[in-house]
């Protein structure tokens, strides 16, 4: 498991960041337009914004007075990996059962 | 994006044996973790593992046992986080057992991940992407077939 997988998880914890991610996954909005969606001040959002770029989930782009966010592949492919460990963890666990079970019978 | 785990494995031993090694705490330890199961629908038990606070995680898998079918299908809810009742892995974990060739299949499905699965996002996304690749193919085709008209 690797930092930036835990940070993907607990970055999309927040259901407001889910949400945030929700609105991107349609097209790429200025952080103002984020705003009109949400019951929260703007520097709460851009907090969010902020979180969400560190995990790799958001590109963030000035265009003239705009911030513009759009998804990056980066969270994402992160908690791919985190899965993936998973995937390998149970692998063995089930074949170290497997021989613990044959040994069993000997 | 794949969201959930699935392994499939055959052990030539009896469902009633396999089941022992699913549900009794000391064979449960030798092949996943340390833990205090008791195989009682929702019972809390805990995995422990070696705490990796560089990751923000304490080293503890918290469960509660969902579902009991003795000899069958077991399940339990697989949660852990950096500590201090924090939690941001949240995900279920299933066993099902069925007769088979004088042994036993074993099913684990690990699923349920909260978070990806409430998220529309993950299917967006591949959405996404695919239209961007598909729309490069369309531009690369465009100028493929412009250039051969020439």
């Amino acid at each position: 498991m690797d930092q930036q997988a835990f940070d993907a998880f607990q970055a999309i914890a927040d259901p407001s960041r889910r949400e945030i991610l929700r609105l991107l996954s349609k097209e790429r909005l200025p952080i103002n337009s984020l705003v009109e969606n949400f019951d929260m001040s703007r520097p709460a959002i851009s907090k969010h914004v902020k979180i969400l770029e560190g995990a790799g989930f958001i590109y963030i782009e000035d265009v003239g007075r705009e911030r513009y966010c759009s998804l990056k592949k980066d969270g994402f492919s992160a908690l791919q990996n985190w899965i993936n460990y998973f995937d390998g963890f149970w692998n063995e666990k089930l074949k170290t059962l497997g021989t613990l079970l044959n040994n069993k019978n000997k | 994006m794949e969201k959930r785990i699935q392994h499939s494995i055959f052990y030539s031993h009896t469902p009633a044996e396999v089941w022992e090694y699913l549900t009794k705490p000391e064979l449960i330890a030798q092949w996943l973790m340390p833990n205090d199961f008791e195989p009682i629908v929702g019972y809390d038990f805990e995995f422990t593992t070696r705490p990796m606070p560089a990751f923000d995680f304490d080293g503890h898998i918290y469960c509660k046992v969902l579902e009991v079918v003795p000899f069958k299908k077991l399940s339990y809810s697989w949660k852990g986080g950096p500590g201090g009742g924090k939690i941001t892995m949240d995900s279920i974990v299933t066993f099902t057992l069925a007769e088979k060739d004088n042994g036993t299949e074993l099913l684990l499905d690990h699923s349920g991940f909260r978070i990806l699965e409430n998220a529309d996002i993950f299917s967006a996304m591949n959405t996404g992407w695919l239209q961007n690749i598909q729309k490069i193919a369309t531009l690369l085709n465009t100028v493929t077939n412009g250039s051969t008209s020439i």
